[in-house]
């Protein structure tokens, strides 16, 4: 056992310590206290999921309900509806945009530094910085009958004239590839950050060893990444339920909605517009929940694939 | 070692359980109480002695100026106060200064879970809680009316003070363009639904029959052989959510006539109104045909705005045309001979004659005085003031002999200085006299006494409706309350319905309609339609008994 040292002893060697790191604790401090004031303070605002909750009580008298949201929630099968569209939603987006921003990186990466370069890099990060407000409108205007989409299949000769945002079975496509076509640019950067890191001397090595473009890329360039590669995935896991709200509410329409109703746009409906707010909450608290387990499984796993560390 | 760790953990549990219980008493306390607050008013003491027949505001002897917070459930409301013409006539007469705050349904929320409430309160829901509620926190008008100013009763429209009664039997909120049945037959308010078309196509196509569905759907072939350009028939845009289907169920019901209660009084479900399904399988054989496009389905508002302002369809069954005023009327000054004409047509296959809608009698904008009303006698004497004749004029009209003139027969119209303002610089005729935009508590009487209220554009339109309105007041607000398992289920059923009504247009065949509307009554009936009607007919005899009708 460790001689333990009177409490006011230890006391003033906590203090004494603060007071060296004063720099750094005055940085640190209020970003703590935004946290709790923002992030810790507003938790009990959950508890109206378990209450029966309207605008003109506070949260405080409102009265208990117990597990009731819940229970509606669980029968609820719009509820369900759309947490299968989200997963379906973002499982395609995963898929495509998780992929797809590392081949860009790396080709960017590859290509010699120039105005070519830039010029590639700027386009790509473009779509990023527009609003789905003003996006969505160009894909309904693109996806109408007279629309880009249908004008460039009828010079193939595939002869259409319908309007696509009306089918809902190509929504989730739809949704998927214009989010990876927005943002596919704009994720390279992380990856581009990194790469730039990289010992030049590892690719000279490798070239003085005969290894050609593709065995560089594959055994230099993906292994230094592999920690920033995994924790983008795990971000990217853990945030499956959180599909895109704006982009939802700007492409859904009345005969797409059955595929297109995210669990974002759900609670936003049901919370916002109907004033169902303790019912809105539960789906919400619940969706975190699982959010969280999906977090710690995937830190799971990639902390396997990463030698045992863990990324996080 | 192990001592001092469970004495950590003990300490930080002590430490979190205090910041809970910190945290839950900040969010619990301050409503707590105004709940449970009855609405004490302060004495008027020696400021004025209460007189029937004068306004208060003409007698309150109150120095100073009263200071108001009016929070208003709008982004677009201009906050501006007393640098207009009008609020600078409204803040002399009623020695007021008010600060107008403006905000969306989340701060309204805030300001109820804040407690913090402003003095006066415009919102527009009437079915929401806050005002199926607002015996919680705001004041009852009648107390006040009977305390500071009985004038407003002289003012206040009987049948709207009845219509927002609570189970206490009190009113709380008072909305601007209440419509009471009388105002349907005087005339003074006009319908603002018509089935319209271009009057080069109308002309062209020789002004056949489309009052049937036969006729219409000959008509809009017609239409497509001669003007290959045109859409031949359109509709107001449909909300993405499925929460309005533009003007292809309730307006093109209306039209036809279709009832609003059954034989019994219960509601109808109109949706399924044979009737309409007979024209919905005409518009289906005019989509079909390639005479509806299904961009139209997609479109927004702004998109529509666009094709009407452009001419792009040939025929509309536009509801609300006043909100496309502005668009109608650029149309028609680019294209006179080409500008859109109210006609006859789509009208019923049983002989019923249309019975159109205006705001009812629960009006639109709704206005409170809050229980933390710092002066409530300064409240009720706005209220008043903006009801009566005087302050009608001036939010309309502006100052007499300054803006507009009276002529003997009571027409009202602009001076010669004022059109110039308002043809030459609209942002000024908005910035520095704010006619027509001071609307808590506007009535459409007072547009009718002049020529000038509405866009040229309209009027054949709003005179193809004369004698086409019919009060619906006892169908009104009667959805079920938020946040009932009945009203999630309504909102199952109103998503369902616009989905099966688009598919219904974009049917390939009549057979397929049917399949779609007994698909829709199955649904219904799976999500609870019984209950949510009981609630609906409970909502209804409730309304008429409010309204005296039997």
């Amino acid at each position: 056992m460790v001689k333990k040292e009177p409490i006011n002893r230890r006391l003033k060697n906590y203090w004494e310590k603060f007071g060296k790191q004063w720099q750094l604790q005055s940085m640190a401090i209020p970003g703590v206290v935004y946290m709790i004031i923002f992030n810790f303070i507003p938790i009990y605002g959950l508890v109206i999921a378990f209450k029966n909750y309207t605008v003109i009580d506070s949260i405080g008298n409102a009265d208990w309900v117990g597990w009731q949201n819940f229970e509606i929630v669980m029968k609820d099968r719009y509820f369900w509806q759309s947490v299968v569209n989200t997963l379906a939603i973002s499982g395609l987006k995963l898929l495509f945009g998780f992929v797809l921003p590392i081949i860009i990186a790396i080709m960017i990466y590859e290509l010699r530094a120039g105005v070519f370069k830039r010029v590639i890099q700027t386009i790509s990060y473009l779509p990023h910085f527009l609003s789905w407000i003003i996006l969505g409108g160009m894909l309904i205007t693109w996806f109408s009958t007279t629309g880009m989409i249908n004008q460039l299949l009828q010079m193939f000769g595939i002869v259409t004239q319908q309007n696509h945002m009306l089918d809902a079975n190509k929504y989730w496509w739809i949704a998927a590839l214009s989010d990876v076509w927005k943002e596919a640019g704009w994720g390279t950067i992380l990856y581009l950050a990194v790469m730039s890191k990289i010992d030049p001397t590892y690719y000279e090595a490798a070239k003085m060893d005969g290894a050609g473009r593709l065995r560089q890329v594959w055994s230099i360039t993906i292994p230094m990444m592999k920690s920033i590669i995994s924790l983008n995935f795990i971000l990217a896991v853990s945030g499956l339920f959180n599909s895109n709200l704006d982009q939802t509410l700007v492409l859904m329409n009345s005969q797409n909605q059955q595929k297109s109703e995210v669990i974002n746009s759900y609670v936003y409906r049901l919370g916002l517009q109907q004033g169902d707010f303790s019912y809105a909450t539960a789906v919400g608290l619940g969706v975190s929940i699982i959010s969280v387990l999906l977090l710690v499984v995937t830190n799971l796993v990639t902390k396997k694939l990463n030698d045992n560390k863990s990324v996080l | 070692m192990e001592k001092a760790t469970v004495k950590k953990m003990v300490a930080s549990m002590c430490v979190a359980i205090v910041f809970v219980l910190l945290v839950s008493g900040c969010g619990g306390s301050s409503s707590k109480d105004s709940k449970e607050k009855t609405a004490k008013l302060p004495s008027l003491g020696k400021r004025y002695t209460l007189d029937k027949a004068e306004p208060a505001w003409k007698l309150d002897t109150k120095k100073e100026t009263t200071k108001l917070t009016w929070y208003v459930n709008a982004d677009w409301w201009n906050t501006e106060f007393g640098t207009d013409m009008i609020t600078k006539k409204i803040k002399e007469d009623l020695n007021i200064d008010i600060e107008f705050i403006v905000g969306d349904d989340t701060k309204l929320n805030t300001y109820f879970a804040g407690g913090d409430m402003p003095d006066i309160v415009s919102i527009f829901d009437s079915n929401s809680t806050v005002a199926r509620k607002a015996n919680t926190w705001a004041y009852p008008l009648q107390d006040l009316a009977d305390k500071y100013d009985p004038y407003f009763y002289d003012v206040a429209s009987k049948d709207t003070l009845n219509w927002y009664k609570l189970s206490d039997n009190k009113t709380y909120g008072y909305p601007d363009y209440s419509n009471a049945a009388a105002d349907y037959k005087s005339g003074d308010i006009y319908s603002r639904d018509a089935f319209i078309i271009r009057q080069d196509v109308y002309e062209a196509i020789g002004k056949p029959d489309m009052t049937t569905p036969e006729g219409f759907v000959k008509a809009m072939k017609l239409i497509k052989e001669k003007f290959p350009d045109l859409i031949p028939f359109g509709f107001n845009d449909f909300a993405k959510d499925g929460s309005s289907n533009g003007s292809m169920d309730g307006v093109i019901q209306d039209m036809l006539g279709v009832p609003y209660t059954d034989a019994d009084g219960n509601y109808y479900d109109r949706n399924v109104d044979k009737d309409y399904l007979a024209w919905i399988k005409a518009f289906r054989q005019v989509h079909a045909d390639g005479n509806i496009s299904d961009d139209s389905f997609t479109d927004d508002g702004d998109k529509f705005k666009e094709k009407v302002s452009t001419g792009k369809y040939a025929t509309m069954m536009i509801g609300s045309f006043v909100n496309q005023g502005i668009a109608l009327q650029e149309f028609a000054t680019n294209n006179p001979t080409e500008k859109y004409i109210a006609v006859d047509g789509i009208q019923s296959t049983e002989g019923n004659e249309a019975t159109l809608t205006q705001a009812g009698i629960s009006g639109w904008m709704i206005n409170y005085i809050s229980q933390q009303c710092s002066d409530p006698a300064k409240a009720i004497q706005i209220f008043t003031y903006l009801q009566s004749e005087e302050g009608q004029m001036l939010t309309n009209f502006g100052i007499e002999g300054e803006t507009y003139t009276v002529a003997s027969d009571g027409k009202v119209s602009y001076t010669a200085d004022a059109l110039k303002v308002q043809n030459e610089n609209p942002e000024a005729w908005q910035k520095e006299y704010r006619i027509g935009e001071f609307i808590q508590f506007g009535h459409d009487k007072y547009k009718a006494l002049s020529d000038d209220s509405y866009v040229e554009a309209v009027k054949q339109m709003q005179e193809w409706g004369t004698d086409k309105l019919e009060p619906q007041f006892a169908t009104e607000n009667i959805g079920p309350d938020a946040g009932s398992q009945e009203a999630r289920a309504l909102s199952a059923i109103q998503t369902n319905w616009s989905t099966t009504l688009v598919s219904m247009l974009r049917a390939k065949s009549d057979k397929e309609v049917e399949q779609l509307i007994a698909k829709y009554k199955k649904f219904e009936k799976e999500n609870s339609i019984q209950a949510i009607n009981k609630v609906r007919n409970e909502k209804i005899a409730e309304n008429k008994k409010k309204l005296g009708i039997k």
